[in-house]
């Protein structure tokens, strides 16, 4: 099953509705070469942040991530830093299903913004649904996954996962929370 | 407890009894649409094959393509495109749509609006059928999964609904009430939920003002928006469904996740201004801002009565000198309706420039505008860079507003000239 995610919080961006875009910068999003992007990653935000990223780190976000039109490129370029998933307040639903898709771990944690301050030392457990600040020693529980996301992370993708057979049309679960973050 | 709407749609696609927000069920698309981009059809169309196996779609009527981004086509590599996209048709026996309009309002004419329905495509704004009381999800590249299996995972969403109330003013659009309702509610508002529009002043919206509210929905974080159809939204969807389905409408007593009510009388024009759909803002701090190029046109406007409004704004009067003003009827029909209607001569007499229905337009491959340049647009966004440089600025308002502005080069209200 899903394995943990343990890593420093590389950045956070605190803005409402972040549009992703700016990562990489909206003049770059067309690029695919995924070293070139990796260069460019973060240089309006912090210009040495590829010298300080270690493989594993966090990205923490803002409520309503990846609002507006998100492109796969700026993600891209993070995982290629090593960057290991992203922890935000909640997440703008067309963001949400393009990393799940992807394979890049996303996780909705209202409060996320209030636990950590840069660098400090997370992990974040998907069997207990929590988010522990091992720096701070906090802890703030994380939406649920749904069942179909949780497939897709631990099969390692989109593809992957539809290489699996196929669930079963009874439901695999009822949400547990009135405000589940996956549709 | 009663059921929504979506609940009842997406139970009869999972052959289920019944669903409730929060399910998940394995659910299996009346129709799965897609227009060719790279990156998306290409891609799905290799994937099936070299992934998975699969040599042709088991049932090509439940799938429908259209060519409506790059076109008409301004390089080689574009046209190869479409050639796949054609071959790919033509090898599984999908229906295709070239050349018919924006993919979106085409689905409506053509018939893939069908009330009841549960449809899927890549892109988010396919929402529109939502007029038609169909439930449509852009649900990006997990398209995917409905091109390899026959059913895809699915969680029920919760509904948030928003009643309308009171009476629209002249020269304040659809677009001008979704713009309210984002700013009113917040770009969140819905986030994962289905927005669905009810209340008494729904009946005031047209079938298309109707199209661009739902066309839009995305911006409110919802995974769609939909209606009960009444009378007139089955009217014209019914004689032209593609499937029959009993029309499937929401309990009185189902359950919303929250219920809003927002009244309209007041509301004035608005603008949205640069770089996020999540700023609304009055109109009339606006005016008099120095704008150099307006779109009418997207599958969130162009539509009759788009044109109709602009054609009364501008009747008479010219588009200031310099000032570039693209007209997009949305799809051929339309343009054809306008032509009749002598829509056409009066812009294009006005000094517009008025293409055939395409894409085109609202993402920048064409009419492209470069660094400090500012446009006035009923598109369907206005991140940096959408248009044309990323230094380029968008204002996103309602076709009458567009068409005023080209008069003036700059921000103007249009209810002067109504």
């Amino acid at each position: 099953m899903l394995k943990n995610l343990r890593g420093r919080v590389a950045f956070i961006f605190e803005e409402e509705n972040f549009d992703v875009d700016q990562i990489v910068g909206v003049k770059n999003i067309k690029i695919t070469d995924v070293i070139e992007l990796a260069k460019l990653a973060m240089q309006s935000y912090d210009q040495d942040f590829h010298a300080k990223v270690r493989p594993g780190d966090l990205l923490v976000g803002g409520p309503n991530f990846g609002y507006g039109h998100p492109h796969y490129p700026p993600m891209r370029a993070m995982l290629h830093l090593g960057i290991g998933g992203v922890i935000a307040e909640s997440f703008s639903p067309g963001y949400w299903r393009g990393e799940i898709s992807m394979g890049f771990p996303q996780a909705s944690c209202s409060g996320i913004l209030g636990l950590v301050e840069r660098w400090d030392e997370l992990e974040l457990d998907w069997d207990k649904n929590e988010v522990r600040n091992l720096t701070k020693g906090r802890t703030l529980l994380i939406e649920p996954l749904s069942y179909a996301d949780r497939q897709m992370l631990d099969a390692g993708g989109l593809i992957p996962y539809l290489k699996r057979p196929m669930p079963s049309a009874e439901p695999a679960q009822r949400g547990t929370s009135s405000c589940n973050a996956q549709a | 407890m009663g059921y929504t709407i979506t609940e009842k749609i997406l139970a009869r696609v999972s052959g289920k009894a019944a669903v409730k927000a929060g399910d998940e069920v394995m659910a299996k698309p009346d129709f799965v649409i897609a227009y060719d981009f790279p990156g998306y059809t290409d891609v799905y169309f290799r994937q099936m094959k070299e992934e998975f196996g699969i040599e042709r779609v088991a049932e090509p009527d439940r799938y429908a393509i259209f060519i409506d981004h790059m076109v008409p086509a301004a390089t080689p590599k574009e046209e190869e495109l479409h050639i796949g996209t054609r071959q790919w048709c033509a090898d599984n026996g999908v229906p295709l749509y070239e050349r018919r309009g924006i993919g979106h309002q085409v689905a409506a004419e053509v018939g893939y609006a069908v009330p009841g329905a549960f449809v899927v495509h890549f892109d988010g704004h396919i929402s529109q059928l939502g007029t038609f009381g169909t439930l449509a999800m852009g649900i990006r590249r997990n398209l995917l999964e409905a091109f390899v299996r026959d059913r895809i995972s699915i969680k029920v969403p919760q509904t948030v609904r928003v009643n309308l109330h009171g009476t629209l003013q002249k020269g304040v659009m659809a677009r001008d009430v979704f713009h309210h309702l984002v700013r009113t509610l917040g770009p969140a508002s819905c986030r994962f939920q289905v927005l669905e529009i009810a209340g008494p002043a729904l009946s005031q919206i047209s079938n298309e003002g109707l199209q661009t509210i739902t066309a839009l929905a995305m911006f409110t974080g919802a995974v769609t928006a939909i209606v009960n159809p009444d009378e007139g939204r089955l009217a014209y969807a019914l004689p032209r469904a593609k499937k029959k389905i009993e029309p499937v409408f929401g309990d009185p007593d189902a359950e919303y996740a929250a219920v809003h009510d927002l009244d309209l009388t007041n509301l004035e024009p608005l603008v949205v201004i640069p770089p996020t759909p999540a700023n609304s803002r009055n109109l009339s701090d606006f005016l008099g801002l120095e704008i150099h190029a307006g779109y009418l046109g997207s599958c969130a406007s162009g539509r009759l009565e788009d044109l109709r409004i602009a054609a009364k704004v501008l009747q008479g009067r010219q588009v200031k000198s310099g000032f570039q003003l693209n007209v997009v009827p949305t799809s051929q029909e339309i343009m054809a309706a306008a032509g009749r209607e002598g829509l056409i001569s009066i812009l294009a007499e006005a000094g517009a420039f008025i293409s055939s229905p395409s894409c085109d337009y609202c993402f920048g491959r064409i009419a492209t505008m470069t660094a400090n340049q500012r446009a006035v647009s009923t598109g369907t966004l206005n991140v940096r860079g959408r248009m044309g440089s990323p230094d380029s600025e968008i204002y996103l308002c309602n076709a009458a507003t567009v068409a005023a502005s080209a008069i003036e080069g700059a921000i103007a209200d249009p209810r002067k000239y109504l």
